[in-house]
């Protein structure tokens, strides 16, 4: 048995018609780091709040360690969560935010005393231990937060978008800090995040939800390289996929706007003899526009105009139309391209993904 | 600039609020100066300047607060008040918070239907309920008790609306990290959600105090017994009483209002706010 299984949860609100989370299945091994991923109101939320028990569960469930919680009280699932707003208390310093849980559990003063050092320490939080929460940043917050998490030794540590709340660099930091945290404790996490980038540096397995309803779950790159449909295509990696309506004849891809590209044997296999209407999916870095590529795929070669640019540094973003479709290639930092110029580019053909026109299925 | 333009209207403000003040002050400074005075300087000093300026310190400048102080009970009557203020801060604190904390955070049926009943209930005057509320005290057997006198005066409407009001606000993740924390609903409500709510608990003693402290009718109805008066009904007694001096009764009229000065200049920003959350918008 695992550590924590879930096993067909639903959730429905009072006098709501639909479910916000539907027949949810999740097998989560002691010490992995799980993230759930997906848009608003795709009950990423809901399901953390239900496995740690301030949301009820409707049908279906939940295991922690081997015994059923479904209407075990939040304190005794033996979890520890971080909030979306850290959800300190405002009267109390640090010091006393982060024992406050132990003095309740009746833990003996000089234990106490042990383990806050220690995660005042670990937090480097030394300099504020005597500062109330309206007195720290964001970031001193949230490290609050974690040190309350994480003195109590609980078993399951839930995260609740708990660096949305922060700047661009506090996040990557503080992201940094989590994942040492987590190994050095070791514990098992489940962390939600509407931050596909925060889920794949972070998680050991990705659950991404849409509409309450489980997509795909899998290792970071496995999603990446092998999304189960379109919308786990388009969600994980940055920029976006891009997607063109096509028709497959053959070894032949016709685009809306006539262009054509010719695929490998590889992919045709994978085809596995499925023709007509179907949308291809291509990722920005598998869309080449060097000499070497654009002389291996020679008779695949397409042009388009730049209209946008954007220099991240590292490397560049193109965005082109091609197919009647936005397109934005990732191209390396030494591919200066201007707003207006004319380029030539050609899809990778071994990296192209087939998704089901109407159920949106991968089939490559 | 700005501040150049404002300049000019401030100081006519400031002038205006002063006279304003002064004409108001009037008869506090009046009844302050004559207090000290015997009632011979009092009629002589009137219609003059005088009547405004206390006498010169000497032996007998405290005469008046002393003979009320010690040839009257007035300042057990004050004593008596501060005790029942204190224990209806407490009470009213507890009950009318626990109620507001339901209104605002827990769900039950009927919830807004009850919210709207005690928002009703605040229109209705005191002195309308004040026969029934005699009848079951006496019907209880509580008159000229202390319990007889604080039971109807614990739940407010007013207060429970005030803490709900403000309570509906608290985050409601501070509560779930608080029972993740092995925190009990009691323990929340009073190491949480009152020191969260400082400014209307301070709001709400002020209101209690002030109304205990002013209050006639009540206290004059439930108690019969001089051990157990307050000091408005003791104020009465006293400058009813033919050899009370016109002195001495300022001096029991100043005793008395000084504490409400008190409270006002301390806690002014309290009571200003307090007024203010009752109307400030929901959710």
């Amino acid at each position: 048995m695992s550590f924590i299984e879930l096993k067909h949860i639903d959730k429905i609100y009072p006098g709501a018609e639909k479910k916000s989370v539907s027949d949810f299945n999740l097998e989560i091994e002691q010490g992995e780091f799980i993230a759930f991923v997906g848009p608003s109101g795709c009950g990423k939320s809901t399901t953390l709040r239900m496995i740690a028990g301030f949301e009820e569960i409707t049908a279906g469930e939940l295991y922690i360690d081997g015994k059923k919680m479904n209407d075990t009280l939040p304190r005794d699932r033996g979890i520890a969560m971080v909030f979306q707003n850290y959800a300190l208390y405002p009267h109390m310093t640090v010091e006393k935010n982060i024992s406050y849980g132990l003095k309740n559990m009746k833990v003996p003063a000089a234990e106490i005393k042990k383990k806050v050092d220690w995660a005042i320490d670990i937090l480097g939080l030394s300099e504020y231990r005597y500062r109330k929460p309206k007195n720290l940043s964001g970031g001193q917050r949230q490290r609050v937060a974690l040190g309350r998490a994480i003195v109590k030794d609980q078993k399951v540590f839930l995260m609740d978008e708990p660096l949305s709340n922060l700047d661009a660099k506090l996040r990557v930091s503080m992201r940094n800090e989590i994942s040492k945290l987590h190994r050095t404790l070791g514990s098992t996490t489940i962390y939600v995040t509407h931050d596909q980038v925060e889920a794949m540096t972070m998680a050991d397995r990705i659950v991404v939800m849409r509409d309450g309803v489980v997509q795909q779950v899998g290792k970071p790159m496995e999603l990446y390289e092998h999304p189960t449909n379109k919308f786990v295509a388009g969600f994980i990696g940055s920029p976006q996929m891009n997607f063109y309506p096509v028709t497959v004849q053959g070894n032949l891809v016709r685009f809306e706007t006539g262009e054509t590209i010719t695929l490998p044997d590889l992919i045709l296999a994978k085809l596995n003899g499925r023709e007509g209407q179907m949308t291809l999916g291509i990722r920005g870095e598998d869309i080449k526009l060097d000499e070497q590529s654009l002389s291996l795929y020679e008779k695949d070669k397409q042009t388009a105009v730049v209209e946008n640019t954007e220099i991240m540094g590292n490397e560049n973003n193109l965005y082109f139309t091609f197919g009647g479709q936005l397109t934005v290639a990732r191209v390396s930092k030494y591919e200066v391209c201007q707003i207006g110029d004319k380029i030539e580019f050609a899809f990778t053909p071994s990296r192209v993904h087939f998704f089901d026109k109407d159920t949106e299925v991968c089939y490559v | 600039m700005h501040a150049k333009k404002q300049k000019p209207a401030n100081i006519i403000l400031a002038v205006v609020m002063f006279l304003l003040s002064l004409f108001f002050l009037f008869p506090v400074i009046w009844m302050l100066a004559n207090s000290f005075k015997t009632d011979a300087a009092i009629t002589a000093d009137m219609n003059t300047v005088k009547a405004f300026i206390p006498p010169a310190l000497n032996g007998s400048f405290l005469d008046n607060y002393i003979t009320i102080l010690t040839d009257t009970d007035f300042l057990r009557y004050m004593v008596n008040t501060l005790f029942y203020a204190a224990i209806l801060i407490i009470l009213g604190i507890v009950v009318n918070g626990l109620a507001g904390y339901a209104l605002a955070k827990i769900n039950f049926p009927f919830r807004e239907r009850w919210v709207l009943i005690i928002m009703m209930l605040m229109i209705v005057p005191t002195e309308t309920i004040i026969t029934i509320n005699f009848l079951f005290v006496a019907k209880m057997g509580l008159l000229n008790t202390i319990f007889g006198y604080i039971l109807p005066m614990i739940v407010s409407p007013f207060n429970i609306f005030l803490f709900r009001q403000v309570f509906i606000s608290l985050p409601d993740d501070v509560w779930e990290a608080a029972q993740l924390d092995f925190c009990s609903p009691i323990k929340y409500f009073f190491t949480m959600v009152l020191p969260m709510s400082k400014t209307v608990v301070a709001t709400v003693s002020v209101f209690t105090f002030l109304g205990v402290w002013n209050d006639y009718l009540w206290p004059s109805l439930v108690f019969t017994s001089s051990d157990l008066l307050t000091a408005q009904i003791g104020l009465n007694s006293i400058t009813s009483n033919d050899n009370t001096t016109m002195g001495q009764t300022l001096a029991v009229i100043t005793m008395i209002t000084i504490p409400v000065i008190i409270i006002y200049a301390l806690f002014s920003k309290q009571i200003v706010e307090g007024v203010v959350s009752t109307g400030s918008k929901e959710g």
